[in-house]
């Protein structure tokens, strides 16, 4: 249905986005991972037609949407990562303004407000002025401006930064609803993996401007079929126990915070009893070792050598 | 469009303090500066070498002039008060000469000084017409004088030069200065702010909705043009109506030319906001420049103090592309001038074609889009 070519975009000298590759299908939860700056709201400026590129396509339904968006402008609802409301109007009137937009008029817009306000669970807070509202309630108000007009695609910039976790366990609820009952295809941006890993069928991992993976969950996980994660937790830990893992050739990544070192090494490997001396050797206190079963966020630290949030 | 005016005046009427704030502060200043009543009278002190001087014609002539106070003082006084600032310049006068003395080179100097050459050039042609008279006694001198001035009286043809401070002289005023300065000056503020919205939609991603559907851009921009139109003059008409209805400045009859007139400079104004929200990239630049521009814009325009006494060459040159310079020109020339409008379309024109150059390129640098 919409498709990406070899897309790039150029700033100056430095590349954003450099030729990507993506496909999206009717009716799927697509996921777009990758931390800050890794280039997905400029690329996702570039799929809506918000934003010209350097090279490169974007196809909606096989045709080029460069010089002609209104197809596929259309068919599109954009949830910014922004708050993209009037903070000075009610929730009913920010739904009202964008709608008059879509050219929704009297009973149309009064019935589709009611259903959207319904769909957010705002309908308590329909006539309160939005600067009032918290930060998840600001958010589902975000999403439910992008669904007035039925769009086919609902394109989602981080749509959950800095929320609670309710209002985010709702907005992910949303997201599925909106994909189960309205067969809405949803492209979701976040550099939590959680939530991609939670929601979408398939995932495109991008860093720095390009693509690094791309496949359903298990088609991904499966980069890592050939290593484990182990986790090692202390209390506090020294540069000298960190310098030993990174100088052990069996230890493909290191990963040190404060409490947490995370490792990825080859999955025959036993580390176990090195583990304990080097701990022994440098004075740490273990807490745990654990071995985990590996996540997008192992993916990415093993492609990457960095942890998604870094 | 009619959705995006509804909405920015419903915002208007919910939060109207930044209107508000410097429609009070536009009227404060201009009350506090300029007085508040209709003509001013300015404070000249004088000083006679010899007292017969003040009984004189000169002195008789210099006590009904209607623009200026001439307060008689010693020579010490006079100089003390004009080194202090509180005279801009005083006079010394003797029987048949004065002497100038400036302290601060404006405006009101020079028509201070061609009031008293006034007064002595009006008493050397009464001399001379005495003389020519052959009068002898001073009941014979009295009774030519007494002609003189039914003839002054009933003239075969008036000439009338005529000010807003006097009927002697051309005088500039401090109350039209103030409030037309003032009001020039403050409403920048009060369009730019208007337009700051726009940077924060376009920051927070409102425009990219509005892109996306099926709203034109025209219409965007025409909207939020018409509506920092529409605020800006708003102001104006709140500030001038205070004035005419209230503080009782009657703008020489022109009250309503002088609104009509006015239309211009709130374009010219509202483009320069466009073209300020466009090359500036954040909120935070845009507030840090907008005052910048304002200021430097009503100083070197003439609203603070009148452009005849800037002198220095740059200056002026800033001057001529500056919305401020013409917009006091539009005033002065249709208020305290009383022009036609033939005489004003000289800087309607510069004015009208500001905004329109500035709409163009700021429209054109928005599109320039960042992510």
């Amino acid at each position: 249905m919409l498709e990406l070519v070899d897309l790039s975009k150029k700033f100056k000298q430095i590349y954003a986005v450099k030729n990507l590759n993506m496909f999206i299908e009717k009716g799927e939860i697509i996921g777009l991972l990758g931390p800050n700056g890794a280039g997905k709201s400029t690329a996702i400026s570039m799929l809506t037609s918000l934003v010209e590129p350097t090279d490169g396509d974007v196809r909606f339904h096989n045709k080029s949407i460069l010089k002609k968006p209104a197809p596929l402008r259309a068919v599109i609802g954009m949830v910014p990562q922004e708050i993209a409301l009037y903070d000075d109007l009610t929730a009913q009137e920010n739904l009202q303004f964008f709608g008059r937009i879509y050219r929704l008029k009297g009973a149309v817009l009064k019935k589709k407000i009611d259903e959207i306000l319904e769909l957010i669970g705002l309908t308590d807070r329909r006539k309160d002025v939005v600067k009032t509202f918290s930060g998840g309630m600001k958010r589902r108000l975000n999403i439910g401006v992008a669904l007035l007009h039925d769009p086919e695609v609902i394109v989602m910039d981080e749509p959950t930064v800095g929320i609670d976790p309710q209002s985010r366990s709702y907005i992910l609820e949303t997201v599925k609803r909106l994909n189960a009952e309205r067969q809405m295809t949803v492209l979701y941006t976040s550099h939590y993996m959680e939530e991609v890993e939670f929601l979408c069928d398939r995932i495109y991992i991008m860093d720095k401007g390009d693509l690094i993976a791309s496949g359903t969950k298990e088609e991904i996980k499966r980069i890592l079929s050939a290593e484990k994660t182990i986790s090692i937790k202390a209390d506090r830990f020294n540069d000298t126990f960190i310098d030993l893992l990174e100088q052990n050739p069996t230890i493909n990544r290191v990963v040190a915070e404060e409490k947490e070192v995370t490792i990825i090494t080859a999955k025959e490997t036993n580390l176990f009893s090195d583990l304990i001396k080097m701990a022994e050797d440098t004075g740490i206190e273990l807490n745990s070792v654990d071995v985990k079963t590996p996540t997008l966020e192992d993916v990415f630290l093993h492609l990457t050598g960095r942890a998604l949030r870094d | 469009m009619i959705g995006i005016l509804l909405a920015k005046f419903r915002m208007f009427i919910r939060n109207p303090f930044v209107f508000v704030l410097f429609t009070g502060m536009s009227i404060g200043f201009a009350l506090m500066v300029g007085g508040t009543g209709g003509a001013s009278t300015i404070h000249v002190p004088v000083y006679a070498e010899d007292d017969s001087v003040k009984d004189s014609f000169i002195g008789e002539k210099l006590k009904t002039n209607e623009a200026y106070s001439f307060n008689w003082i010693s020579e010490e006084e006079m100089k003390e008060q004009i080194s202090n600032g509180k005279a801009e310049a005083g006079a010394i006068l003797s029987e048949n000469d004065f002497q100038i003395i400036v302290g601060v080179d404006s405006a009101n100097a020079s028509m201070i000084e061609e009031t008293i050459r006034g007064a002595y050039v009006e008493k050397l042609r009464q001399e001379q017409i005495l003389e020519a008279s052959n009068a002898e006694s001073e009941s014979e001198k009295e009774k030519v004088l007494e002609e003189l001035e039914a003839a002054k009286n009933s003239p075969a043809f008036t000439i009338k030069t005529s000010s807003l401070g006097g009927s002697d002289t051309v005088v500039y005023d401090n109350t039209f200065h103030s409030l037309f300065g003032f009001t020039l000056f403050f409403v920048i503020y009060t369009i730019a702010y208007n337009l700051l919205p726009v940077l924060i939609e376009k920051k927070d991603g409102i425009w990219d909705r509005m892109i996306l559907s099926p709203v034109k851009k025209w219409e965007m921009y025409v909207a939020n043009l018409i509506y920092s139109f529409f605020e800006g003059y708003l102001q104006v008409l709140i500030i001038f109506l205070v004035f005419r209805y209230w503080v009782g400045v009657d703008f020489n009859g022109r009250f309503a030319e002088t609104l009509l007139l006015l239309m211009p400079y709130v374009f010219a104004i509202v483009a320069l906001s466009i073209f300020l929200t466009a090359v500036t990239k954040t909120v935070q630049q845009f507030n840090a420049v907008i005052p910048i521009v304002a200021v430097s814009m009503a100083m070197i325009g003439g609203a603070y103090w009148p452009i005849e006494i800037v002198e220095s060459k740059i200056l002026l040159a800033l001057s001529k592309i500056n919305p401020v310079t013409y917009g006091m020109e539009v005033l002065n020339g249709t208020a305290v001038y009383g022009y036609p409008l033939e005489e004003l379309l000289y800087p309607i024109s510069i004015l009208l074609l500001m905004g329109v150059v500035l709409t163009g390129i700021g429209i054109h640098l928005m599109e320039r889009r960042h992510v």
